[in-house]
């Protein structure tokens, strides 16, 4: 393109990418983001990206009728060239993008990162988790055999319980008695479009405040030395998403996407689980009643995305006392402790 | 600029190669996953008759996967053609009296080896593949393929 | 220093590319491995819609619906009326509930001749169908009540049932309905369904044999559902009870004639060469060819026929020793030892095949109809302890018994074999033999038999028989020379003109150290401890004797009082 032709262009045109491409590859990044810990924040960004695609890939097969849905994974599974590839991919996915989240937020939330004045980058954190949650609950159902049918209305039935709009919620949801056709369209659209919407809009927030506040610091090392975002940085993600594809790839490999059972709504099978992620829910719900169990679930949200704010009224009581290490490692504990029980117990 | 020394050259030149063949592969993967396989049909012959069971210049209807078919004795052989009128889509019927079949919809007349006589049809019923082998009539269908049944 | 982190970094990317690389055309070759296989959609149209609807929302018989579905029928489009239908006025016509379909409950040969004609044709022609058991029924028309024949005898026996449409057969009896399977016709179970048990222990003899011990270790690898017609190879690597008596290989047809290939009537009383149908099946030489012609696609030809050829003559020698079987009972039926049963002038035992009533005619019946078809049916299929233990072992019991019967009740001859001791008692009856077997030269096995080792001219008597046999049409020229090549040469194929007297001497010298050490532990040895009874006056202790009685007493009052409340209800 020589210089008319440019000229031409940006009058149509007049937004100046070359600005917005330094601003983007010259953001300064503090040392300390070389260790690979600190990276982990663009980990569930490539896998995001990842699940997107696979994700359209899966929609030109997919059917969300009660009557095909099972089919049509099956055939994907088994019949469409390289499908299970795909299909493995995007399930690969949504599990390590749960991992890479929660480590993520481990890291942020040991170095402090969240706090003044980036408390607000944390609650979009929480938020993005929960959507990220949800994400998977409505995949894992549209898959509509045994197991997913009934985690879904175990699932469901667990939202009545939370109090005043608790069954206005669930009717929502499942647009009926009994998970149905109904459930299967709404999950269906929450799972491609509602929620994945909500979690791009709340990266780009997420990214665009990281940008605006510029990286933290880690607390007591304020002047460590800076490099650019490109190209280092960058090497690092493209480092990062070869590194995931391989390993999702081989996982597919070796533990490629079962099928299992198509769903049958007149019997429960004997063992239903949730996904492994939740776990913690699953465990809460067994051991306590259920309106104790939900409040504490709804608590322990609250807490958590409030934390920043909860954290500074309690430094200004304890001045002392390093917070966030006990209520991390509490909550670690107790999640750690609550998945490995359920899953040696079965 | 420095200059390459020939062991960066090569680094250089690996790295793309790798990166290259790497995305190279993710893309085609995903093009074949995206365009279904065509393979070649595959064909299964049915019986849908005994010999002497239809005279000569008589014919039957069949009905096969929901299709209306008619088996036509031709004297010296056998044909199976489909009921669906080649004009938009009415059945036709047989009129074993006159020789033919007969649309009712815009008067098209099919001889009974399947031409057009006259009426607006464009082109001759449809034919499918008959075989007779013993005292059995076949004829060869195309296999469904069982992901997609409905 | 910066440049060279970045060098790294980009090392890296290239290694991880090199990394997903190698997992993308892993996939890729799971994938190329990957077989998609389709099965063909089974498409329900017509009259059979309204069946399979009706059937289904019914609940009736809606498993041989499914099966109907994996069946060849149901992809060649052959569904349910195509056997059902029914004309007004046959035995089996009824109009399906509800409906105006009339319907053929039974279908019969008949109805699968239709398309299947060769197959219910040969069927016919063969001894599956023939309704013997109908002709010679003494056991089932006296000795047992009829509701046991019908869930007995006539389960088997109905595959030569006679239908009122004057077809015969039961097609199902192999190919079970309604998948009609070839694959379930080929299990050897299907066969051993009825060809089991003391009388015809067949799947018991194949699973003894090597064929059937090497089925079952590979069982899981074989399709048994192939088919077999169009002179094909044989598909499988080890026979299955069909792949002889019926499927076709390079040279034969698959035939659904089971005797098409049969050389002997061994099931009978006698074992006599077959002419059954021999106008159209050919004579037992025919017969016998077709079944060689089979067993030689995996066995060399030296070895069918000499292992057919020892097993002809078990069959003849079989034929000796019932012989002396006749013998004994005519004679002891003369001397009015033995009696027939009768009714109204018809005879309803046969002394020389059975009789419930004497201890000889049941002799005579097992060594007919059990041991004496186990004796024959096991040395023909390689049933090694059928031939033995449950063959030729209980058939000389059954002999010694008979005569120790006789002597028992004065008969002189008798008494005289019973006070006899040279070894050569136990076989009062003529002797067939071959030099050696199939299996290959055995130098030590052929230095014990008394016969052959005490009588010079053991087998100059054996030549003599096995001729009169050859001359009589027992036995065919080519088994008659293969038995002359053998006879000449029979110090090779016994093995005795080879001398391993050495390797003999170890085994002896093993043998009498275990004879040693069994009499050194356990024989020679007496237990301090007398034992309670005595010949002459085995008494008891006082306590026991105490104990005892106070039992009868109880025992006696228990009695008592049973009685007495019978007699109590009685009064009431």
């Amino acid at each position: 393109m020589n210089q008319m032709q440019e000229k031409k262009f940006s009058e149509r045109l007049p937004i100046d990418f070359k600005k917005i491409a330094e601003v983007i590859l010259n953001e300064p990044i503090p040392g300390h983001m070389k260790n690979w810990f600190y990276a982990l924040g663009a980990t569930p960004l490539v896998l995001f990206i990842f699940q997107v695609v696979t994700g359209i890939l899966l929609t030109f097969y997919y059917v969300p009728s009660p009557d095909l849905a099972y089919q049509s994974v099956k055939y994907i599974t088994e019949e469409v060239r390289l499908g299970f590839w795909i299909r493995g991919l995007h399930r690969w996915g949504s599990n390590l993008m749960v991992i890479a989240i929660f480590l993520h937020m481990v890291r942020v939330f040991f170095t402090r990162a969240y706090r003044k004045p980036r408390e607000l980058n944390w609650i979009l954190g929480i938020l993005m988790l929960i959507t990220t949650l949800g994400l998977c609950f409505t995949g894992y159902s549209l898959i509509y055999n045994q197991l997913s049918y009934w985690a879904t209305t175990v699932g469901t039935n667990m939202i009545k319980e939370i109090p005043i709009f608790g069954s206005l919620f669930l009717r929502f949801l499942r647009g009926g008695e009994t998970v149905g056709v109904n459930t299967l369209t709404r999950f269906f659209d929450l799972h491609i479009g509602l929620l994945p919407t909500t979690l791009f809009v709340l990266i780009i927030l997420h990214i665009v405040l990281v940008r605006v506040h510029g990286v933290s610091r880690l607390e007591g090392y304020e002047d460590d030395e800076i490099y650019r975002f490109y190209p280092e940085h960058m090497y690092h993600v493209a480092v990062i998403a070869l590194f995931l594809l391989t390993v999702m790839s081989a996982l597919t490999v070796v533990l490629p996407p079962g099928v299992g059972e198509p769903a049958d709504p007149s019997t429960t099978p004997l063992h239903i689980k949730p996904e492994w992620y939740f776990y913690w829910i699953y465990f809460l719900l067994k051991y306590l009643p259920i309106k104790l169990g939900i409040a504490l679930i709804l608590v322990a949200l609250i807490v958590a995305t409030f934390w920043p704010f909860i954290e500074d009224i309690l430094k200004k009581k304890f001045p002392k006392v390093k917070w966030h290490y006990i209520v991390g490692s509490v909550a670690i504990v107790l999640l750690l402790i609550f998945t490995v029980y359920e899953t040696i117990i079965y | 600029m420095e200059k390459e020394t020939r062991r960066e050259f090569l680094e250089k030149i690996f790295v793309r190669v790798a990166g290259l063949s790497a995305l190279a592969l993710t893309l085609l993967n995903i093009a074949k996953y995206i365009y279904p396989k065509i393979s070649p049909p595959k064909l299964r012959k049915v019986l849908i008759a005994k010999e002497g069971e239809i005279a000569p210049g008589e014919a039957k209807e069949i009905n096969f996967g929901g299709e209306l078919l008619f088996l036509v004795n031709l004297g010296k052989e056998y044909k199976v053609f489909s009921g669906t009128c080649t004009h938009l889509g009415c059945k036709v019927r047989w009129e074993g009296h006159k020789q033919r079949f007969f649309c009712p919809c815009h008067k098209g007349i099919f001889s009974s080896d399947g031409k057009v006589i006259s009426g607006p049809p464009p082109r001759p019923l449809d034919e499918f593949k008959v075989e007779v082998d013993r005292e059995f009539v076949y004829m060869w269908i195309e296999e469904k393929q069982s992901g997609r049944t409905i | 220093m910066l440049q060279n982190e970045i060098r790294t970094q980009k090392l890296v990317i290239g290694i991880f590319s090199i990394l997903l690389t190698v997992v993308l055309i892993i996939i890729a070759g799971v994938e190329a491995k990957r077989t998609t296989e389709t099965k063909p959609v089974i498409e329900v149209s017509g009259i059979n819609k309204r069946c399979v609807s009706c059937h289904t929302e019914r609940g009736i018989a809606v498993k041989a619906i499914d099966q109907w579905k994996e069946s060849q029928h149901a992809i060649k489009n052959i569904g349910c009326i195509d056997c059902h239908k029914a004309e007004q006025g046959d035995f089996d016509a009824f109009y399906c509930p509800d409906s105006d379909i009339l319907v053929g409950k039974h279908p019969t040969p008949k109805d699968c001749a239709e398309c299947h004609k060769q197959q219910v044709e040969e069927f016919a022609q063969s001894k599956h169908a023939h309704q013997f058991w109908v002709i010679k029924n003494d056991d089932r028309s006296i000795f047992e009540p009829t509701i046991a024949t019908r869930n007995g005898c006539e389960q088997c026996h109905n595959i030569s049932i006679v239908w009122p449409d004057q077809s015969v057969g039961e097609c199902d009896a192999c190919h079970p309905k309604h998948t009609f399977s070839r694959a379930v016709a080929r299990q050897p179970e299907t066969c051993g369904e009825c060809h089991i048990g003391p009388d015809h222990p067949h799947i018991e003899i194949y699973l003894e044999s090597k064929h059937g011990n090497i089925f079952r270790a590979k069982e899981k690898q074989m399709d048994l559902s192939y088919s077999s017609k169009d002179l094909k190879k044989i598909p499988i690597e080890v026979p299955t009870c069909t792949t002889c008596h019926m499927d076709g290989n390079e040279t034969q047809p698959s035939t659904h004639n089971v005797s098409a290939r049969l050389a002997w009537e061994s099931q009978a009383a006698w074992s006599y060469r077959t002419v059954w149908l021999q106008d159209k099946l050919g004579d037992w030489k025919v017969k016998r060819g077709r079944m060689e012609s089979i067993c030689k696609s995996c066995h060399s030809p030296d070895f069918v026929e000499v292992y057919f050829l020892t097993a002809d003559l078990v069959n003849l020698q079989y034929n000796e020793i019932r012989r002396s079987f006749v013998y004994w009972v005519k004679k002891l039926q003369k001397n009015g030892l033995i009696k027939e049963l009768e009714a109204n002038g018809k005879k309803y035992s046969d002394i020389v095949l059975n009789g419930w009533d004497e201890e000889p005619e049941y002799l005579m019946y097992h060594a007919w109809h059990h041991e004496g078809r186990r004796f024959r049916h096991g040395a023909i299929m390689m049933g090694a302890d059928y031939t033995q233990w449950h063959g030729i072992w209980e058939l000389q019991n059954d002999l010694v018994e008979l005569i120790r019967w006789a002597a028992e009740r004065g008969d002189p001859e008798a008494k005289k074999w019973v006070n006899s001791t040279h070894p050569s008692k136990f076989m009062p009856y003529a002797i067939y033999d071959i030099p050696g077997n199939a299996w290959g030269i055995n130098a030590l096995s052929n230095k014990v038999q008394f016969l052959y080792v005490n009588y010079k001219d053991y087998w100059d008597r054996v030549y003599q028989n096995v001729k009169y046999a050859y001359e009589k049409g027992l036995l065919s020229e080519e088994q008659w020379q293969l038995w002359l090549k053998r006879y000449n040469n029979k110090e090779h194929y016994l093995g005795t003109k080879y001398n391993v007297d050495s390797v003999y001497a170890y085994y002896q010298q093993l043998n009498a150290i275990d004879t040693k050490a069994m009499n050194e532990q356990v024989v020679n040895m007496q237990l301090p401890g007398k034992p309670f009874y005595e010949p002459g006056f085995g008494f008891m202790v006082e306590d026991n004797k105490a104990k005892s009685k106070d039992m009868v007493r109880r025992k006696e009052e228990l009695n008592n009082n049973r009685q007495g409340t019978t007699t109590g209800g009685s009064v009431k």
